[in-house]
């Protein structure tokens, strides 16, 4: 076994890093689900919640922030990235933190179903919590208001499906193990 | 005269993984010494093996894709074992199978380049090295176009641009000709002879360009590779790859009588490749398939074989023209529930853990049938198709997961079924005999090919696709 | 999928060196949370529309709007309701709906929500994403994290390609002859074979991109070259000295004079 390689670690990271930004762009411009209100949700929080729950905290918040970040670039709303950057990547590091917290090896997916939607609460928490504040800075915090539920709604969507897809893809593809560092 | 690749003993099995059976070993005893300068061509069926060990020889398996690895292998005498790919990157390029294994960047002037940047080459000298290495394979007008909106021939001719950027003495290259219009595989040729290295090329395929024009044939079978001339490596090869074409003559015991028809369809697209300014658009005046045909539909790369096939399918809208089955027109849903379609890569239809549950999906979602009796019908189609249920699909070689796309669409039992590129990736035999089930089925069958060989072997008729407009035309032709 | 920001154009915002002119989005930025005049705002809302208007078109200068409308229409409707102190001029009853400090407040957090949309959306698109690439290498970003950057561009497309595929294949597998309306509980269930199956994709490509860079010269200790490089026309320190220069007269003229 050569995963105390740590040279190997440099490319393996940077790989890691660079698909799961890349499958958070696409999830959060391509995946839409129709809601009444605002047009559409995105799923970029399954992505997230995937990654902390199978690659940690770091790499989910570069994923979820970085991700969340270009899609918000390319979407054409340029003015929202670097606060995407900063709310979603705390998103994917809290929920990877939390499921991790106390368990001795394996992914932090392993962890008992209850923990994990702890971590996925405190990650709809921080979320919704942080566009708030975000939209409080720059448009006012009456408007910002409106947007909570929603993001609660596409948040709390992303930690069901995100704890589903991480249990059907550990059994679907047991080497994704052997990628997490 | 010095050895430039010395294979000793090589063994290679890929590390088992929860859930799924010992895998077999993919080398065996592989001992092959190569002079330096030598032009070396290796045979092998698809999954014999070639692309693990040339991926070895780079010291890229088993860093990247954990295995048990036995045996040595020196590269101008030393043990590659200690080598880190960046450290060999000097010594040896790979030409991977599939190009988008081996993309990095997001315009063709920095794919060229980055190799480049890496081993610290000074400005002036490395800009001049990519725009010659671009145009020399003719990339240079595309050098600010992402790699991802090139056809796969172009893609193949990037990594031949990088290949000699870099200026490694060896390559390796896995099935270097695929994808290849006839004027750049006699660049690439001309390139491999002319080089004054060692070069080792992998093929699925003997193709005419190759006679004659390697110093020394292999042959890899069942993990092991043996040496001998040009003609005894040719014969041996074919007798495993095509010889086992199992005549079609069975017919199947009970037809169906379905038959499809297009009339006068005319297919925009929107340009898929940069390379031609034109929007691409086809027309068919007349297409039609009846059930237990086999017919071929050929043409070159991005002719647009797949754009009608997913018009067939009811992926994409029809705009002009009509389509009947069974005399009633049809479209849409309607379509989707008749006519299936194997995408080239099946790993885009597998998502559960097991090859039972894999085929269970499909029947759970399309009848109203009991337990058992849909356990008797999965458990009979997995033996038809060679799988073994408990097996992890995610995990298999690609050839079987060939099979587990077929036998989905077996179960599915769709009256009409688009096979994609079957042939590219699995034995002649192993795809003759997809058919062959699919047919007995009941099926009517489209295959998409653009080997010629392969459509005379299989098709009983043949629709060309030339310059956008789809005729019918003599099989194999 | 798309994912270049660049819009092809004419003006000096192509030119301002990539480096420089985030150096003036980030001022600009600060600038309108601190407090100059409305006027001076409404300029700045009106400059940049005006440049993007002369940078492309006028269609694609209406754009950003068309983004953010959502937004501005809940900010119309929610921020006089919420804000009761001061003087009231519009009354329903009993009830003021709007005071004229809400409007005062209404109106600065428009056109600083306007303003800042227009900045960084220009910045956007004047700039090819492999220039902003180098500008924050320039500003100290490591290699590495540049690398990321590029590679996560790089596989946008191919990962939406697939997704693409995966839901037709799944469309494909699926289609059932009475297929009635499905609620929205089995439309999220629909998701979880494309999804897993995507992922698994997108975790396949994992290794040989890894695989790949290594074998590409990662990891090898000689500097790095660049093939790219940024050339400001007339020298960085012109371009830096007018990034500073354009926020700079904004403040003045808004705020002393």
């Amino acid at each position: 076994m050569k995963s105390t390689d740590s040279s190997k670690m440099t490319a393996l990271r940077i790989a890691l890093m660079a698909v799961l930004t890349a499958t958070v762009v696409v999830f959060t411009l391509m995946v839409r689900v129709p809601t009444p209100i605002k047009g559409y949700i995105s799923l970029c929080d399954v992505v997230i919640t995937f990654s902390a729950f199978l690659f940690g905290p770091w790499i989910a918040a570069i994923a979820g922030g970085l991700g969340t970040g270009i899609a918000d670039l390319i979407g054409g709303y340029a003015q929202w990235a670097p606060l995407s950057f900063v709310i979603h990547g705390a998103q994917g590091l809290l929920i990877a933190v939390i499921a991790r917290s106390g368990l001795a090896s394996g992914v932090p997916g392993d962890a008992n179903i209850l923990k994990l939607i702890l971590a996925g609460v405190v990650g709809m928490v921080v979320m919704a919590g942080g566009y708030y504040i975000a939209g409080g800075v720059l448009y006012g915090f009456e408007a910002a208001l409106v947007e909570i539920p929603l993001n609660l709604l596409q948040s709390g969507v992303g930690v069901v499906l995100g704890i589903a897809v991480s249990r059907a893809v550990l059994k679907a593809y047991p080497p994704v193990r052997s990628l997490s560092l | 005269m010095k050895t430039a690749v010395d294979i000793a003993d090589l063994s290679f099995t890929y590390r088992r993984y929860g859930g799924q059976a010992q895998p077999d070993p993919v080398l065996r005893a592989v001992t092959l010494s190569l002079p330096e300068g030598s032009k070396t061509l290796v045979l092998g069926a698809p999954d014999s093996g070639k692309s693990t060990l040339s991926k070895i020889l780079c010291s890229l398996v088993p860093r990247h894709f954990d295995g048990d690895l036995g045996g040595a292998i020196r590269i101008d005498g030393t043990d590659i074992s200690t080598c880190t790919p960046w450290e060999l990157m000097t010594r040896v390029t790979l030409v991977a199978q599939n190009p988008q294994e081996q993309l990095l960047m997001t315009t063709c002037a920095d794919e060229v380049a980055f190799p480049l940047e890496s081993l610290g080459i000074e400005r002036t000298a490395l800009v001049d090295t990519v725009h010659n290495a671009l145009q020399r394979w003719g990339l240079y007008s595309m050098a600010q176009v992402n790699p991802q909106e090139i056809s796969g021939g172009e893609r193949k001719r990037l990594l031949l641009a990088v290949t000699e950027a870099i200026d490694a003495p060896i390559w390796i290259m896995d099935e270097p000709f695929d994808d290849l219009d006839e004027q750049w595989r006699q660049l690439l040729l001309s390139r491999i002879l002319g080089k004054k290295g060692t070069v080792v090329v992998f093929a699925s395929r003997y193709l005419d360009e190759f006679r004659g024009n390697f110093d020394t044939y292999c042959h890899l079978f069942g993990g092991n590779i043996v040496r001998k001339s040009e003609e005894e490596i040719v014969v041996e090869f074919d007798r495993e790859c095509e010889l086992q074409f199992a005549p079609m003559q069975e017919e199947p015991a009970e037809l169906p009588n379905h038959e499809l028809h297009c009339t006068n369809l005319s297919i925009v697209h929107p340009r898929r490749s940069v390379s031609s300014d034109q929007p691409f658009s086809l027309s068919v005046p007349e297409f039609n398939i009846a059930s237990g045909e086999v017919v071929a539909l050929v043409g070159p790369n991005g002719a647009g074989k797949s754009t009608l096939s997913r018009v067939l399918c009811g992926l994409d809208p029809l705009v002009e023209g009509s389509i009947t089955i069974d005399g009633s027109a049809i479209a849409g849903k309607g379509l989707q529930t008749r006519v299936g379609y194997l995408f080239q890569n099946p790993d885009y239809g597998i998502f559960l853990p097991t090859v039972r549950d894999e085929l269970g999906w499909s029947l759970r979602q399309i009848r109203r049938l009991g337990t058992e009796e849909r356990e008797q019908m999965v458990r009979s189609c997995a033996r038809l198709f060679h799988l073994d249920l408990d097996d992890n699909p995610t995990m298999m070689g690609y050839g079987a997961r060939k099979q587990l796309q077929a036998a989905v669409y077996y179960l599915l039992d769709r009256p009409f079924v688009i096979i994609d590129e079957l042939d590219s990736g699995v034995t002649y035999a192993a795809a003759f005999e997809i058919v062959s089930l699919l047919r007995k089925n009941g099926a009517a069958i489209v295959i998409i090919t653009h080997d010629r060989s392969f459509a005379r072997n299989i098709a009983q008729r043949q629709y060309t696709i030339t310059n956008g407009v789809v005729s019918p035309s003599e099989v194999g032709v | 999928m798309t994912t270049s920001t660049f819009v092809a154009g004419r003006g000096f915002l192509y030119i301002f060196d990539a480096r420089a002119k985030l150096f003036t989005v980030l001022l600009l930025c600060v600038m309108v949370f601190l407090p100059i005049r409305q006027t001076g705002l409404w300029t700045l809302v009106a400059a940049s529309f005006l440049s993007a208007w002369y940078a492309t078109d006028f269609k694609q200068a209406l754009q950003p709007i068309k983004t953010i409308l959502f937004v501005l229409v809940i900010m119309i409707l929610f921020t006089p309701l919420t804000y009761r102190d001061g003087e009231v001029l519009v009354r329903l009853g009993q009830f003021p709906l709007a005071t004229k400090e809400a409007l005062v407040n209404l109106n600065i957090l428009v056109a600083r929500f306007l303003g800042i949309t227009y900045i960084c959306t220009l910045y956007m698109w004047t700039t090819p994403m492999a220039d902003i690439n180098l500008a924050l290498r320039w500003y100290g970003l490591s290699y590495h994290a540049a690398l990321v950057l590029t590679l996560a561009f790089r596989f946008v497309p191919y990962i939406a390609d697939s997704f693409r595929m995966i839901q037709d294949s799944h469309a494909l597998r699926n289609a059932t002859v009475s297929d009635g309306e499905r609620t929205g509980r089995h439309r999220l269930a629909d998701l979880m074979p494309t999804v897993t199956a995507a992922l698994v994709v997108a975790l396949k490509s994992i290794p040989h991109l890894a695989m790949s860079l290594e074998h590409r010269g990662l990891g090898r200790e000689t500097k790095r070259t660049s093939y790219r490089r940024l050339v400001a026309k007339g020298g960085l320190f012109t371009h830096l000295l007018l990034s500073v220069m354009i926020p700079t007269v904004f403040w003045l003229v808004f705020n002393t004079l």
